[in-house]
């Protein structure tokens, strides 16, 4: 069996590719755009499928980089009330928003599948990408959000609530 | 109201309330809501990916983003507070005034007050109590009111999202925010000059005239981003969208190249840390998309539209209600959730009552800036309270004059239109 230290720094590994990826998407979007705009209006030659391309990174930028690279500070969060209560009440807290989490997007995960492998049929307009691939970011998403706040459940169960921020770091 | 939408509502306020991240709280509300009302729970994952698959403009966000770190990064930041101390560093209350001239041109570029407060803000502040010439509660103060003229002033993240909910002109809304942006800058050097002068602050010594060309010349092509973006879209160059992406290409040259300030490393850091908020506030526009799809389902904004109506109120009472209602959600809840989710509840009525919308939108943006400094949950101060230390106490007991004399100026908006609407109709608004 690997040790927890082992596991961790895969996942740290992980992490950093994930985030390679992501700098990736966002530096070809981009540069995309830049191409678009030149060969509209410096070559007077507009290129079709520049646009749907962006388009295509910005979902994958949003889901890709919400499941891997954002850290719980980065969220936008109303966290007056959270700050306010003793520690102990905020593992509580943080153990319903985990939980609530993980239900919710699990109770939604089969029909969500559903609706990204009906795309298969259909096509990209221009770039002719089949859809389901495009949008199956957001499955990758779901399970991505769902195995973080699982292994949250389990640590605020065993250590509490962190000390400052609303949530721990990632595990 | 039907009972799905009512627990729909109440999951979305226990959750958000105990500190679930809002794009999740509004993500698991809206699932609460498909269950109860019975409808496919796919229907959530279906408005977040067509919603933003589809949507042009939002494009412009994570651009602006990119356009803002950039900007932030590098030394960029040094030249130009150097420019604004030889030029308005001589008069009284000197550092103050630098403070918000900073912020004004800032303001063009980085259009995130929370960016400028704490980049900008941080160095400012330092500079101010150096000598102990200024209180740090009173740098604190005036950094937090002049931060929140950043995205009142083109480019505003705050008005692309604004211009996505309501339908307006982007180009438009930015024009209307130029004028606001001064007036606001304005105030804040008036009541920062009435303060220097009752206390008797002691004046700097002054930059030689003589090197103020030399610092022009060094800030100059920082200063000219602001027109170039203002000139792609309304010479019909280009769109907005497209003036985000130039708006990013012109600041990456100008880091890289003209300031040489720019690593390939730290470019790297710039894009990791872009990604990270384009993807954060991405989650929340996907989330505003579900909340309004399931809102206009139950027919909410049209509803409230009739209510008001019938009651009769005139435009100016509805304006100066709604107003005292975004100044005190302002307080407890951050700008783009208020774009996203409350403010749509208000477009209906505003049409109905003839209220234009590019006015509306550049009103509200404003107002929501004003909410970041209200206490006593102003966000701007809790940044600035967390990168200078200074305590909360402090910057909130000198934070009153500032905010009233912003709140001055927001009720001169409302009352005089054309503050707002002029620019615009120079060039070609037929509002």
């Amino acid at each position: 069996m690997w040790s927890t230290r082992r596991w961790l720094s895969v996942f740290r590994w992980l992490g950093a590719r994930a985030e390679n990826m992501a700098v990736a998407m966002l530096a070809a979007m981009f540069l995309t755009f830049v191409l678009q705009i030149v060969s509209r209006y410096v070559l007077n030659h507009p290129i079709g499928w520049t646009l749907e391309l962006c388009l295509t990174l910005w979902v994958w930028i949003v889901f890709w980089g919400s499941a891997f690279c954002v850290r719980d500070h980065d969220h936008v969060t109303f966290d007056v009330l959270y700050l306010s209560v003793g520690r102990r009440t905020r593992q509580v807290f943080a153990i319903v928003t985990a939980v609530a989490i993980v239900v919710g997007l699990l109770a939604s995960f089969p029909a969500t599948w559903d609706y990204i492998t009906f795309y298969k049929i259909k096509k990209s307009a221009t770039l002719k990408i089949r859809l389901d691939y495009v949008f199956s970011v957001y499955a990758i998403f779901a399970v991505a959000v769902i195995a973080r706040y699982a292994v949250r459940i389990a640590t605020l169960i065993r250590n509490g609530a962190p000390e400052d921020s609303p949530e721990a770091d990632s595990p | 109201m039907s009972l799905e939408f009512t627990l729909c509502l109440l999951a979305l306020f226990v959750l958000a309330g105990i500190g679930t991240p809002v794009a999740y709280s509004i993500l698991l509300a809206s699932l609460v809501y498909l269950a109860v009302a019975g409808q496919d729970l796919a229907l959530t994952a279906e408005q977040i990916l067509q919603g933003l698959y589809e949507s042009f403009i939002l494009l412009a966000v994570p651009l602006f983003i990119v356009a803002a770190n950039i900007m932030n990064a590098g030394t960029i930041s040094e030249r130009l507070l150097n420019f604004c101390v030889a030029a308005v560093g001589r008069f009284r209350g000197g550092l103050g005034h630098v403070n918000v001239v900073a912020s004004l041109i800032f303001s063009g570029m980085s259009g995130s007050a929370v960016a400028d407060a704490a980049g900008i803000g941080k160095i400012m502040i330092g500079m101010m109590t150096k000598d102990g010439r200024y209180s740090p509660g009173y740098a604190a103060a005036i950094t937090a009111a002049s931060a929140t003229i950043g995205p009142v002033i083109p480019p505003s993240i705050p008005m692309v999202l604004y211009a996505l909910v309501s339908d307006t002109s982007i180009g438009y809304l930015f024009l209307g925010g130029v004028l606001p942006g001064f007036v606001m800058g304005v105030v804040l050097m008036a009541m920062n000059y009435y303060l220097a002068a009752r206390r008797g602050t002691a004046l700097e010594s002054p930059v030689p005239l003589r090197h103020l060309p030399q610092h022009t010349i060094t800030a100059f092509p920082a200063l000219l981003m602001p027109a170039i973006l203002l000139y792609g879209i309304y010479g019909g160059v280009t769109t907005p969208t497209e003036a985000a992406a130039v708006a990013a290409a012109y600041a990456l040259i100008l880091a890289a190249l003209f300031y040489r300030a720019l690593s390939f490393r730290s470019l790297y850091q710039i894009l990791a840390g872009s990604v990270r908020s384009s993807a954060a506030v991405g989650l929340v526009i996907g989330g505003a998309l579900i909340l309004n799809y399931i809102v206009a389902s139950e027919n909410i904004p049209t509803k409230m539209a009739g209510a008001l109506v019938g009651l009769e109120v005139t435009p100016i009472a509805f304006m100066i209600g709604v107003n005292i209602l975004l100044l005190l959600l302002g307080c407890v809840l951050d700008a783009t959730t208020i774009i996203l989710v409350i403010i749509p509840l208000f477009l209906p009525t505003c049409r109905q009552l003839g209220i234009d919308l590019i006015y509306f939108g550049v009103i509200a943006v404003v107002n929501c800036m004003v909410g970041l400094i209200t206490p006593p949950y102003g966000i701007l101060l809790f940044v600035i309270n967390a990168v200078t230390r200074i305590s909360l106490r402090e910057i909130i007991a000198e934070v009153w004059p500032f905010l009233g004399v912003l709140i001055l100026a927001v009720l001169m908006m409302i009352f005089v239109p054309d503050f707002i609407l002029w620019l615009p109709r120079v060039f070609g608004y037929s509002g």
